[in-house]
């Protein structure tokens, strides 16, 4: 039967050319949108580069901070990244990880060099940054605790940085870079981490107690993240609540202020949640509203291939009459039309995936997708049987949201209309 | 074989009622072949429907194979007419995108017959109206005569016990219409029974018997 069904949707497919052409259109661009968000987002969640136990990592990166009256919150209130004395005095406390660090992620880095203006990054660490990410260093070593401790003038640059500041010199261990008014003595080179490393990402790294805490009141806020390392994902529930219990604690104690802090969270909870206010936006609101989007984007095409099925469902009327006739009960009749739209979405799925290799082949490195507040990073290719999966079950819920509705229209005409060419 | 009891139907639309068959009471034995003439529109095609179980009488009993049709379930009528009877139409709707052998395949697949069966049966079926050398064609590369072969290949594929024809010399010139109709009494001669709407009263005088219709009634 199946294979009946398959040359009658070959067949309908080759002479209604217009039809096909319109209907694989619609879905082998979504596919391909699909794909191309997939692949990159699954490259910037997975790991790539120095993050390669991203999957073993939460990270702390949002607090707020109200002010309080007898219990009660007055005034304003501020957000930001964690406090410097938060980090060290407190969440690096945490038994349950095996790493924690504290860094102040990828910050702009602007100057200029030979007369050009340059734009880089800059990353202010702790020595324990270095046990976090797997950084591949071309040479030297990086700046230990005691080195961080001592607030020394250290820094690690990248390979490409090094190429912009030193030319083709071999050697750069003990020469100096210049940020802002400080000398800062190279100890190490590391291979460029790749852009879908978002936390991970830098040009000049440098401890983070070179930089003085100007507000040594503000206990809370700053611009440091906390990041904490398990052995695996499992260890997530018992940090997150430890860190959540030092905060309750903190908490309690303050009687002018109110605390919140945002996680710890993995990676892909982190990018649902983002910046926004802590209190507000939790992974469970964040996971629904992009499921919410997600579903419009397939909708909107599903529909799109569910009008031009209805609009066709009058040049079947013959053939339904046939099969109706020769014993096909309507069931049967819903599952050939649901099983050609189904071939028909898997037709433009194969196509969409093609297509999203091909554009990012050929325009990754020009296009770029935004990621919350991280910046963009360029569409990425990464087979990934998780996508995969996620194509093929976009393709399903296409073919089965465009068809089943005309499938069921289709399977109750009546038959003796169509034998009679549509007049009784 | 098909008893009618009582049989009423009426089309209705917004604006009018149209009665199509009013009280038809009227029998067909095993092994019969009969004619149902009448002019257009007398609900001749109604009658072969409601006998096909295609479409549902308003009023009376309708009685097929000594089984009293008591519901019309989807699944049920579609079973019963996948297994009692076969279709001929006067515009022989083959599946256009389908080969001969495709179109006379189809009411054994719905019996879900095993593969080696089919082929069995699609052969038997494409030799009795003489058109195995077509089989490999589709619909509009053969002739009307051939077309109406080829339906008629795929009605009795399925060897039901009985043929509703709609009018099957209609659409073809006199000689190939009766050469139609010799292919359907050499079927009857073997037992199968046959019900013919026809317009052509030579055709109808050489069935065992001649139903007239008028206005929706039996008239003779």
């Amino acid at each position: 039967m199946l294979k009946n069904y398959f040359k009658i949707f070959i067949k309908v497919a080759s002479q209604n050319k217009l039809f096909t052409f319109l209907s694989l259109f619609g879905i082998s661009l979504t596919i391909m949108f699909v794909m191309i968000f997939s692949m990159t987002i699954s490259k910037i969640t997975t790991g790539s580069g120095p993050e390669k136990n991203l999957k073993k990592i939460v990270f702390c990166q949002r607090v707020s901070v109200h002010e309080t009256h007898n219990g009660k919150k007055v005034g304003g209130f501020s957000i930001s990244g964690c406090g410097r004395s938060l980090c060290e005095d407190h969440l690096k406390n945490v038994k349950n990880a095996n790493i924690i660090s504290m860094y102040s992620g990828p910050q702009p880095w602007e100057f200029i060099f030979n007369g050009k203006y340059q734009s880089k990054l800059q990353n202010q660490t702790d020595a324990e940054y270095w046990n976090l990410y797997d950084y591949k260093f071309l040479q030297g070593r990086p700046y230990n605790k005691e080195e961080v401790t001592k607030s020394s003038n250290l820094a690690v640059i990248t390979r490409s940085l090094k190429e912009l500041l030193f030319g083709s010199d071999e050697n750069v261990l003990g020469k100096t870079v210049r940020y802002t008014s400080m000398n800062l003595v190279v100890t190490g080179v590391v291979e460029d981490p790749p852009k879908t490393a978002q936390n991970a990402m830098g040009d000049l790294y440098f401890p983070y107690t070179l930089i003085k805490n100007n507000d040594p009141t503000e206990e809370y806020l700053g611009g440091f993240i906390i990041a904490f390392k398990a052995n695996s994902s499992k260890q997530f529930g018992p940090i997150r609540n430890e860190a959540q219990e030092m905060v309750a604690r903190l908490d309690a104690a303050d009687t002018l202020h109110s605390v919140f802090l945002s996680g710890p969270y993995s990676q892909v909870e982190k990018m649902m949640v983002g910046y926004g206010d802590p209190e507000e936006y939790s992974v469970g609101t964040s996971l629904f509203k992009y499921l919410m989007y997600a579903l419009a984007f397939l909708l909107l095409p599903a529909i799109n291939l569910m009008a031009l099925n209805f609009a066709r469902i009058h040049e079947r009327g013959e053939e339904i009459a046939v099969r109706k006739s020769f014993g096909a009960a309507s069931r049967v009749l819903r599952g050939q039309f649901l099983f050609e739209n189904i071939l028909m979405t898997l037709t433009g799925g194969v196509i969409g995936i093609i297509l999203s290799y091909l554009v990012v082949a050929f325009l990754g490195n020009s296009l770029t997708l935004r990621v919350n507040f991280m910046g963009s990073v360029p569409l990425s290719f990464s087979f990934n049987y998780l996508v995969f999966i996620a194509a093929l079950i976009s393709c399903l819920i296409f073919g089965l949201l465009s068809g089943y509705l005309p499938a069921i229209r289709l399977s109750r005409m009546k038959p003796a209309v169509y034998l009679k060419g549509g007049e009784l | 074989m098909i008893k009618l009891e009582n049989i009423s139907k009426v089309y209705r639309t917004k604006e009018i009622e149209t009665l199509a068959l009013d009280n038809i009471n009227f029998e067909v034995r095993e092994g019969e072949f009969v004619s149902v003439m009448g002019p257009s529109g007398c609900g001749k095609s109604t009658l072969l429907n409601i006998i096909g179980l295609l479409d549902e009488p308003d009023k009376g009993k309708l009685n097929l194979n000594n089984l009293e049709i008591l519901s019309y379930e989807d699944k049920k009528t579609a079973r019963m007419r996948n297994q009692l009877v076969g279709f001929i139409f006067q515009s022989f709707h083959l599946i256009k995108e389908l080969n001969v052998y495709d179109n006379v395949e189809l009411p054994l697949i719905y019996r879900k017959t095993p593969q080696a069966e089919r082929k069995k049966r699609v052969m038997e079926a494409l030799e009795k109206v003489g058109l195995v050398n077509r089989m490999q064609h589709y619909p509009s590369q053969l002739s009307g005569g051939q077309c109406q072969r080829a339906a008629i290949a795929r009605a009795v594929a399925g060897d039901p016990k009985i043929i509703l024809a709609d009018e099957p010399t209609g659409n073809l010139d006199s000689i190939i219409g009766h050469e139609v109709v010799g292919i359907l009494a050499d079927l009857n001669s073997k037992g199968t029974t046959i019900v013919m709407v026809t317009h052509d009263e030579m055709i109808a005088k050489s069935t065992h018997r001649i139903v007239r219709l008028f206005d929706g009634r039996l008239v003779g």
